[in-house]
């Protein structure tokens, strides 16, 4: 990357990641007709039938936003509440069990979670917890904990023993030692982590396609599915781009205001795992 | 006492991710379909003699093998080149790297459908593109030479901001120092860049390549919702074949017998990769 060519890559780098959402932006604000007439014109074309489209269906759009945050802040409230305790008992065992725990939690990581809905898709028959925002939280749980872990575990690593050993002659209790005094010392860790399992239980797919068939139940990823599978030669695509744009908005604003807590995250946990 | 803060977490790991596996061995040895009135009957290797005979399960794991080699090859070249840019210091650079992990953010299934729209023949932007030039239209969405490429362009899109976050942090370990030496010893930046750079970087490009290669031999949200495997199954995954037996044609012992075998192909591959990468000497720089 040599100096003098450096702003066409930079130009580059950011038309790769801008375009394809900016003609999305286009096409929404298209009306339907000028979206596949060679006609349209830069003037005629503007509309915003797309997103009225988009308020008149049953449910409304907004439905499956509201779902989809349901689903996603429950699952990170639960995971940080199981991980954290955790992963401060994990950095405090023996060496040898440590590692072999460890190594479980990383080929969990590893695993394509993909392989698991059928078996998962029992469990939900077997307990009634399909169709139910509530119940979905437990299995995305599980799918984020090994992430979670690993992160809050380097985290409570790189806190130095001293601190925990005064606090004990203190006469604080584990409980207040981890409330008082470790909790805010992995906020950072703990904040990176809750981006990271908001996100993927935002965006996760085969489980939520497979446990959840109420359409007033469906989170995001869902419904788009489903607006693409009701017939590849009459998909809505003017109604579709506006569905991505309203859809996308949250998780920008998220990338953008929370930038730094995504990338140490994934940096500390490239680091460290 | 500490141990009991932990086992919460290692149970429902465990649970969610190890019973399904057991369940999927067992199934593999029985029947369970529409046949058996949706209840498990043994039938013993009928399921595995099955899948050795099935070409469409083969052809499917060749494909996705080919899928996820060419996609993981892509993004970590693409990404190297990306890490290399945001590691450098310009104005705006931190608002490039949020712009750069955009498109890691969005769900799947949503620029799936998105990029059904721009692929369109023959109304998308690219079929329009070509068409101005007096091209007859490529029809990228239905040429089983063609659409397979559209399916790893897509998660080459979604994924290397990924790698890049990964190769960056790896970057940052770097300390500014070698490279001032190796400036003075009259060294230029390209020998840095294989003398200094690769190397130190190596540990971080084995680790996203890990990552990555198992994630994308579990493709499904993006072929199901691009292509629907499409066509002609050229798009179909091995993710897909287990879904479809499974959820179309009712048939849980196949399916559960083509995901475990899915499983087993991963982890050869895995293996072989490394025996492979142990073989060229590259994987000293993890064992450190």
């Amino acid at each position: 990357m040599n100096k003098p060519l450096r702003p066409i890559w930079i130009i580059l780098l950011l038309a790769w990641s801008l375009l394809p959402m900016l003609w999305q932006l286009l096409s929404s604000f298209t009306s339907p007709e000028a979206l596949v007439s060679d006609q349209a014109t830069l003037l005629n074309r503007w509309s915003l039938a797309n997103y009225r489209d988009l308020f008149a269906t049953d449910p409304p759009f907004w439905r499956y936003l509201f779902n989809s945050t349901i689903v996603a802040t429950l699952t990170t409230l639960i995971t940080l509440t199981v991980a954290i305790p955790a992963a401060y008992g994990l950095s405090r065992m023996q060496e040898r069990l440590r590692k072999t725990v460890r190594t479980f939690v990383v080929g969990a990581a590893l695993f394509p979670y993909v392989l698991l809905f059928l078996a998962l898709l029992e469990l939900a028959r077997t307990f009634q917890l399909g169709n139910s925002l509530l119940a979905i939280a437990i299995p995305y749980t599980a799918l984020s904990l090994p992430l979670a872990l690993l992160l809050l575990t380097s985290a409570f690593e790189a806190l130095p023993s001293e601190l925990e050993d005064a606090a004990k002659l203190e006469g604080l209790t584990l409980a207040q030692r981890l409330r008082w005094v470790m909790l805010p010392l992995i906020a950072p860790a703990s904040a990176s982590t809750a981006i990271l399992v908001f996100l993927f239980a935002w965006n996760e797919y085969p489980i939520a396609l497979t446990w959840l068939s109420r359409s007033d139940l469906l989170t995001l990823p869902v419904a788009m599915a489903r607006i693409a599978g009701s017939s590849t030669y009459s998909v809505p695509y003017g109604t579709y781009a506006a569905a991505t744009v309203l859809g996308a908005i949250p998780l920008l604003l998220l990338v953008l205001v929370f930038q730094r807590q995504i990338i140490s995250g994934l940096t500390n946990g490239a680091i460290k795992g | 006492m500490i141990a009991l803060l932990t086992a919460p977490a290692l149970v429902l790991i465990a649970v969610i991710f190890g019973w399904p596996m057991l369940r999927y061995v067992w199934l593999s040895f029985h029947a369970d379909s529409v046949l058996t009135g949706l209840q498990p009957v043994a039938n013993g290797g009928a399921n595995w003699l099955r899948l050795l005979a099935d070409d469409r399960f083969w052809i499917d794991a060749g494909q996705t093998a080919r899928f996820a080699l060419l996609s993981v090859g892509i993004e970590l070249i693409l990404a190297l080149g990306m890490a290399l840019l945001l590691n450098q210091s310009w104005r705006g650079r931190g608002a490039a790297r949020a712009i750069t992990l955009l498109p890691w953010a969005l769900p799947t299934t949503m620029m799936a459908l998105g990029w059904r729209w721009i692929f369109n023949t023959p109304y998308g932007p690219i079929e329009a593109l070509v068409s101005s030039v007096g091209i007859e239209p490529l029809d990228l969405l239905s040429t089983p030479s063609i659409t397979w490429l559209v399916t790893v362009f897509a998660d080459v899109w979604k994924t290397t901001p990924f790698i890049t976050l990964i190769l960056l942090a790896g970057l940052q370990t770097i300390p500014e120092d070698l490279y001032n030496a190796f400036r003075l010893e009259g060294g230029s930046a390209s020998q840095a860049l294989r003398a200094i750079t690769l190397p130190l970087l190596l540990p971080y490009i084995l680790l996203s390549l890990l990552f990555r290669l198992a994630q994308a031999f579990g493709v499904f949200d993006l072929v199901q919702v691009l292509t629907g495997g499409g066509p002609a199954g050229t798009t179909e995954s091995l993710a897909l074949y287990a879904y479809l037996n499974g959820m179309r044609f009712l048939d849980f012992g196949y399916s559960a017998t083509v995901m475990v075998a899915g499983f087993l192909l991963l982890t050869m591959l895995i293996v072989l990769g490394t025996v492979l990468l142990r073989g060229m000497g590259l994987l000293r720089a993890m064992e450190r």
